[in-house]
């Protein structure tokens, strides 16, 4: 089917290149004659062995010269109108013939220089289309694989945020399970041996032998205590912050996405007035995390009893007088008195029945050891606002 | 008397606080063996002497609860003090519940386990004293013969002698002088006395 139709184009093709060659040698004839004697006969057949090799190909244009060469004899050289030659013609007929060859033969070089421009131009076209587009592809690739991986880093944002706030319960309760258990032990031991020492002091005569023992023991179990103290300050010290630049309206941000849920739930209004173009802070992401989750956390706490006016909550962004970054916390809840402002920041202290009271002093741990301060006030209308300054990371650093 | 001298049994994995009561018991003259672990308290031979065991809930591999079970499913009925330093409402009942004398939590006030251990100890001695009455009822009542066991039983559940010989066929006079091999045999002062013996040793009772 394809082959055929393929001759058939080249059937076609091969008719069209000798047939232009016979019709435009035909054609100069034919205008050579009628504007004859006027004009010298030959030029007007240049033309057509021209033309029928320019377009036909090497083939055509031999033809038009022989066809040319022909008619040439037939109707101008004598005798006319027959094909013989006189002796005295002969130059006249080889002047045609040569430059006609030659004419010929450069159209068909020169065609031939033109085609492989072409192609060579056609090829350089087409590589130039198949290098747009690899580059188009790669380039989506390219894309498609930045947005991938920050679909992965938001995930792992997410997971580890979660997952901050999730130990952040977790450690406290085991934490102090743990501890409990590792203090008490010793002191247990202490307390009973304490209490025999004074048994066998208190029999006639005393046994101060054993009553020695037992404050041997004692001072033994009070080392012990003190050394599972140590090891909890050790474990505390070697949880390294990883202190990067970070931007604190994306760390806001974050947060915001994780009680976004809560706010909800709560009935909360929150208006967030972060400043663009804030330096960066220098501190670790998960712990600002945690310090900004609590206070937010602190806010719709303070606010669930409120119910005869909005529960809104600001939070704000901005630099300090002194250059620093300093982010507001403001809720419209219960307040604070000034009792409360006394020893909000101390450990076990709460105002919330299920609370544990070490949320703030956490979170002022935090900020203090990445060189800000934590601070609440109470405000003029109702509420309270916590606020904390945070050093840019050129000051930080 | 060396048998009936009370003996503590402290199991606490924490060699501290083991030492610290042994320390506190000696003091007031109570006899104690420690161990570090329940296995190791079974692996000791049963005592004769009234005892409690003051236990740690809080033991590696079993915990104190689950020895308290295994304890009392092997019927091994000694009076059990907990020691612990972190107890809840739920766990208190479960070993009140299985029997225990007290639940203290760690630390605990001296007085607390001591007025435990003596209430535990006077338990055990209590058990020990009825078991070995029951023991000793037991082996009396093997002594009797079989006529004297079934007047035993009749006059217990409050026949009168003629009622008892038209039971057994008999004459009144022959119930009379089996009754009083039993009362003699047994050691019964009373009627009444009698009775709370057949008790103790689960004769039936009801009429047939």
């Amino acid at each position: 089917m394809e082959s055929s139709e393929s001759l058939k184009t080249r059937i076609r093709s091969v008719v069209f290149n000798y047939g232009l060659a016979i019709l435009s040698v035909t054609s100069a004839l034919l205008i050579t004659q009628s504007l004859k004697p006027t004009v010298f006969p030959t030029p007007l057949f240049f033309g057509a062995i021209v033309i029928s090799t320019w377009f036909g190909g090497t083939w055509p244009g031999v033809i038009a010269v022989v066809f040319a060469t022909l008619l040439l004899d037939f109707y101008f050289v004598s005798p006319v109108r027959a094909f013989g030659v006189h002796t005295s013609d002969v130059p006249y007929l080889a002047q045609f013939i040569l430059p006609a060859l030659l004419s010929g033969w450069f159209t068909r070089k020169r065609k031939e220089a033109e085609t492989a421009l072409k192609e060579a131009r056609d090829q350089l076209d087409l590589k130039v289309q198949e290098r747009t587009a690899q580059l188009r592809r790669t380039n989506e690739q390219l894309q498609s694989e930045i947005a991938e991986r920050k679909r992965a880093e938001e995930t792992v944002h997410k997971t580890q945020a979660d997952l901050a706030h999730l130990t952040r319960v977790m450690t406290m309760s085991e934490l102090a399970t743990s501890i409990a258990h590792e203090v008490n032990q010793p002191l247990a031991a202490v307390v009973t041996n304490g209490a025999a020492c004074m048994r066998w002091l208190a029999v006639e005569p005393p046994n101060l032998e054993r009553a020695r023992d037992s404050v041997t023991r004692i001072i033994n179990e009070g080392n012990r205590a003190s050394e599972v103290i140590k090891r909890i300050r050790a474990l505390s010290k070697k949880t390294s912050l990883q202190k990067s630049a970070l931007g604190i309206k994306e760390v806001i941000q974050d947060v915001l996405g994780l009680v976004g849920p809560e706010l909800v739930k709560n009935r909360v209004l929150l208006t967030c007035d972060l400043k663009p173009d804030l330096p960066p802070v220098f501190g670790d992401r998960v712990q600002l995390q945690q310090v900004i989750l609590n206070l937010i956390m602190n806010c719709i706490e303070a606010m669930q009893e409120v119910s005869q006016r909005p529960r809104e909550l600001l939070i704000k962004s901005e630099t300090s007088d002194r250059g620093q970054v300093l982010v507001s916390v403001r809720d419209s809840g219960m307040g604070l008195d000034a009792q409360q402002l006394d020893h909000i920041f101390e450990a076990f202290f709460t105002t919330k029945p299920e609370g544990v009271g070490m949320g703030l002093s956490i979170s002022r741990t935090i900020i203090e050891a990445h060189g800000g301060r934590l601070w609440a006030t109470t405000n003029n209308g109702p509420g309270a606002t916590f606020q904390f300054t945070l050093p840019t990371a050129e000051r930080g650093s | 008397m060396s048998g009936t001298e009370p003996i503590v049994f402290v199991v606490d994995d924490d060699a501290a606080v083991r030492d610290a009561i042994k320390d506190l018991l000696e003091s007031v003259g109570i006899g104690v063996e420690t161990f570090s672990s329940g296995r190791e308290f079974l692996a000791r031979k049963p005592t004769e002497a009234p005892s409690c065991l003051v236990l740690d809930v809080r033991l590696p591999g079993t915990s104190g609860l689950d020895f308290q079970r295994e304890l009392v499913a092997a019927n091994t009925e000694i009076p059990i003090i907990f020691i612990t330093g972190h107890g809840d409402i739920p766990m208190t009942v479960q070993a009140m519940k299985a029997g225990a004398i007290d639940f203290l939590t760690k630390p605990f006030r001296d007085q607390d386990l001591l007025d435990a251990i003596h209430k535990a100890i006077a338990r055990d001695r209590d058990r020990r004293q009825q078991r070995a009455e029951v023991a000793e009822l037991r082996q009396r009542y093997e002594e009797l013969t079989l006529r004297e066991r079934e007047v035993m039983k009749l006059v217990t559940q409050g026949l009168l002698n003629k009622q008892i010989a038209a039971e057994l066929g008999a004459s009144e006079t022959t119930v009379k002088i089996h009754r009083g091999q039993v009362m003699r045999k047994m050691g019964a002062e009373s009627l009444p006395d009698l009775v709370r013996m057949a008790e103790k040793l689960c004769i039936p009772a009801q009429k047939y």
